[in-house]
């Protein structure tokens, strides 16, 4: 708004900037809240002409400061030009909210914010950027924060920050170990999955790495901050990053960028003690390629000045390594199957993230519950409580003879199970 | 009506062959029962012969152990009505009394648990659970809300969350952070992981608040302290504690984690670190009197679970799949309590009434009432969700309020400062 060096300016007391009625009437002294109300009262007095006139004019242009001295608009070059603006302005940032909403419990000091609120209050509808529609506020954020759609969002807008470098870092690292451990790993799993990269698809980025992370934890009171791991990735990481940047999508088939990396994870793995964990666990389905894209110009500068790990490993042998990994848990290898089936659903139906309504996540659902099942009967067999379940289920007729033939329905009975436990008192 | 008498050789006459009605037919669609005949007649039939059977091992009478558990078994299922699904998870648990084999069930639920468990199945069933049923994000509005009063006017905070829902609180604190006031104080988050908590799940979980917190604009760091063990021994020292930092404690379902022994300890080593708060969240149940008294304890377990259950029927649909993941996680708290020593079966899971918390907490802690604001805010989140749940305040020696539903207790929230 344009200063008007001729305006007057007005600073009124909080006290009357609140007053309701500021425009009084100089015949009877009533109060009102408006002018107008005011000069429809004042006709009402039947003055001669002249009186009708108003007594005062105004001819300057008033502008309104607030009286809260910490306050921005409190000096006058920030005044506002408009009285019920200042007072809203006022109520607003410096007042007691006296008007509660009722739903969410929002509190607003200006009645007619209060309404305003109230009338759209549990009517908006909130959309994350996954698709999926929220009618409650709570529900969306919490949502969101999880989401994967968040992921890929917050990585490319903020690429330039100092923590989102790192962050950059740690998904790039999971980027090739994929690469890495898909190349590899791909003929144990269901063609389910194919490779992101060679279709081109930005959207899929199963998770082979997987199956290999998933027997590491720490064992002991680790205060594994993510700073920690970060920082000693960050020190091998930029020669990898920048060969990888060359050409993203020929690590899999340059095998000198293979090398590299290879010898990055490994000598990075095998030099470091269980206290470092790779951080290259789950890593987010919509984690894209656009992620490395926005980056390069950081690394461009960078690899110079850091020299290649060492690693006196061939390439041939630490693939055959992989392999072997890959090969011999064959447990996690479900779990990491699994885990790549719902990876890919929830990546193809972006738009229906609600699980429940879409076909294919329900069947996948029912696959985890299956195999769920399948694990549990594999691994209990010598356990009297699964003994029950498959005894349940060969029976085909109920047995309603003496406690002799109880021991059909516990499979073997209980005696032969826990001899030692049993014997005391049945 | 009941001529249930140990060495009877054929089902009591109880049990007549009446058509399931109308509800139960889905469910028959799924269930692993052979024989729809053998769906009882009168209703809660579930309760009265787990109770028998309980009582029965109490004293060891071991042909009508025998018995009971046959009968349990015949008509128990996990897809079936409220009835039996109660009869399938406390049977396991009796079973594994009545053989002593708590401690192995115990192991082998964990694992398959484990494998099973992955980031995204965990945020699926926790945020459905979240989005049908108050039962957790009530400890959460009403600890956040204690924990922004407690801190205001404080630039560096610091929260300890020993908490078993998976940061799903953090968002909502995250956003309240950022606007508030124009100040925004930076957040320092530390996790203490229990043995059940998987290390990637946990380590995807920090990548995910951490760029949440980016896009809110709070300087946020994240770190996990894994406790090896038994949440016992947590000691201030692995908590990474730093100066000039105001400290709040966030225990939502943590403090029954801890050993019955070990808890007025616990809470000693929590005073000292001289936090501006804590709050506590628990479930309203007395579990703590396993070994002792085990027909109470059972009792007790049974009348709380199925509550639980029911709330959970009400809460989502009847196909809900995670549902079924909520109450298979309920098999292995039940197995914990009821077939396990006080030191087997992985994370303890006896859990205290809040008048019992308070007697504790007091030694230590006195209590921090939730201001208006916060009370407000948890009606507010109540009024979202469907009929049957309400505010009740604490009274007597408790502090703190409850959640309830259909007028049950069945959670509590508290706040406490040193």
């Amino acid at each position: 708004m344009p200063i008007d060096p001729e305006a007057e300016v007005v600073a009124l007391s909080p006290k009357s900037l609140l007053a309701t009625n500021r425009f009084v009437c100089e015949i009877c002294g009533k109060g009102f809240q408006r002018d107008q109300n005011l000069q429809l009262h004042r006709r009402g007095h039947n003055l001669p002409w002249k009186l009708r006139q108003r007594s005062t004019k105004e001819p300057r242009k008033r502008v309104y400061v607030c009286p809260e001295k910490t306050c921005i608009h409190h000096h006058p070059s920030r005044a506002l030009g408009d009285l019920t603006g200042i007072k809203k302005h006022f109520c607003r940032k410096h007042g007691e909210k006296k008007w509660k909403c009722e739903k969410c419990s929002k509190r607003y000091a200006v009645q007619s914010d209060w309404k305003a609120h109230s009338k759209v209050c549990g009517t908006r509808e909130y959309r994350c950027d996954c698709g999926t529609l929220f009618s409650r506020r709570d529900s969306f954020v919490t949502h969101r924060a999880f989401c994967d759609a968040l992921a890929e969002e917050t990585a490319r807008v903020s690429a330039v920050s100092n923590i989102d470098r790192l962050t950059s870092i740690n998904n790039v690292n999971h980027h090739f170990t994929d690469d890495l451990m898909r190349s590899n790993m791909v003929q144990h799993f269901p063609a389910i999955f194919k490779p992101a990269m060679a279709d081109g698809q930005a959207g899929e980025h199963p998770l082979p790495g997987l199956s290999l992370w998933m027997g590491q934890r720490p064992q002991n009171y680790q205060t594994l901050s993510t700073d920690s791991s970060l920082s000693s990735m960050h020190q091998m990481g930029p020669v990898s990053i920048s060969t990888l940047y060359k050409d993203p999508f020929a690590s899999c088939s340059n095998a000198q960028n293979l090398d590299s990396q290879l010898s990055w994870i490994y000598s990075n793995k095998l030099a470091s003690s269980s206290s470092v964990e790779l951080t290259s666990t789950l890593i987010p389905t919509s984690l894209k390629e656009a992620n490395l894209m926005s980056v390069p110009s950081l690394y461009g500068t960078q690899h110079h000045q850091q020299s290649m790990p060492a690693s006196d490993k061939s390439a041939t042998a630490l693939l055959q390594k992989a392999a072997q990994i890959g090969a011999t848990s064959s447990g996690p290898s479900l779990f990491g199957s699994l885990e790549m089936k719902c990876h890919n659903t929830q990546v193809q139906d972006g738009g229906k993230y609600d699980g429940l309504l879409n076909p294919n996540h329900q069947s996948i659902a029912a696959t985890m519950e299956n195999s769920l099942e399948n694990i549990a009967s594999d691994i209990t067999v010598s356990n009297p409580y699964s003994d029950m379940y498959s005894s349940r289920h060969q029976m085909a007729q109920k047995n309603g003879t003496a406690g002799g033939e109880t021991r059909d329905f516990l499979g073997v009975g209980i005696q032969t199970l826990c001899p030692s436990s049993v014997n005391g008192w049945i | 009506m009941n001529p249930l008498t140990p060495h009877l050789p054929k089902p009591p006459s109880f049990i007549s062959s009446s058509k399931l009605s109308h509800d139960q037919s889905y469910h028959h669609h799924m269930s692993t029962n052979s024989d729809p005949s053998d769906t009882g007649a009168t209703e809660k039939w579930a309760a009265k012969l787990l109770q028998e059977c309980a009582e029965a091992i109490s004293v060891k009478d071991s042909s009508k152990i025998h018995h009971l558990l046959w009968m349990l078994n015949e008509l128990a299922s996990p897809y079936g009505d409220h009835d039996q699904k109660l009869a399938f998870y406390f049977l396991q648990a009796l079973f594994c009394k009545a053989t002593e084999s708590g401690e192995r069930c115990c192991k082998n639920l964990a694992s398959i648990v484990e494998r099973s468990h992955s980031f995204e199945s965990a945020r699926k069933v926790i945020l459905k659970f979240q989005e049908v049923s108050p039962w957790t994000t009530f400890g959460h509005v009403a600890s956040n809300g204690a924990i922004l009063e407690a801190m205001e006017g404080e630039t560096n905070l610091h929260i300890i969350d020993i908490s078993n829902t998976y940061c799903t609180q953090w968002p909502a604190f995250l956003e309240a952070l950022a606007t508030r006031n124009d100040d925004t104080p930076s957040l320092r988050l530390t996790v203490v992981a229990t043995v059940g908590m998987g290390g990637s799940v946990m380590r995807e979980i920090g990548h995910r608040m951490e760029k949440f917190a980016r896009l809110m604009g709070v300087p946020f760091e994240f770190q996990v302290v894994r406790v090896a063990t038994r949440l016992g021994e947590l000691k201030e020292e692995d908590l990474g504690l730093q100066e000039d930092e105001a400290v709040a404690v966030n225990c939502v379902g943590a403090l029954r984690r801890v050993g019955v022994e070990e808890r007025n300890d616990f809470l000693h080593m929590l005073c000292s670190i001289q936090p501006k708060v804590v709050t506590v969240v628990e479930e309203e149940v007395d579990l703590t009197s396993s070994r002792s008294e085990f027909v109470k304890c059972f009792k007790e377990c049974l009348r709380f679970y199925g509550v639980f259950f029911e709330m959970l029927e009400e809460s989502f649909a009847p196909s809900s799949n995670e549902r079924l993941v909520l109450e298979r996680e309920c098999s292995r708290s039940i197995l914990s309590v009821l077939a396990c020593d006080e030191n087997g079966g992985g994370d303890c899971e006896r859990r205290e009434k809040g008048s019992q918390w308070c007697a504790r907490l007091m030694e230590g802690f006195s209590p921090m009432s939730f201001s208006d604001d916060a009370i407000d805010d948890v009606k507010a989140l109540l009024k979202r969700y469907r009929p049957g749940w309400s505010l009740r305040p604490a009274e007597g020696d408790a502090s703190g309020f409850y959640l309830t539903w259909k007028d049950e207790p069945v959670v509590w929230a508290s706040a406490w400062k040193p």
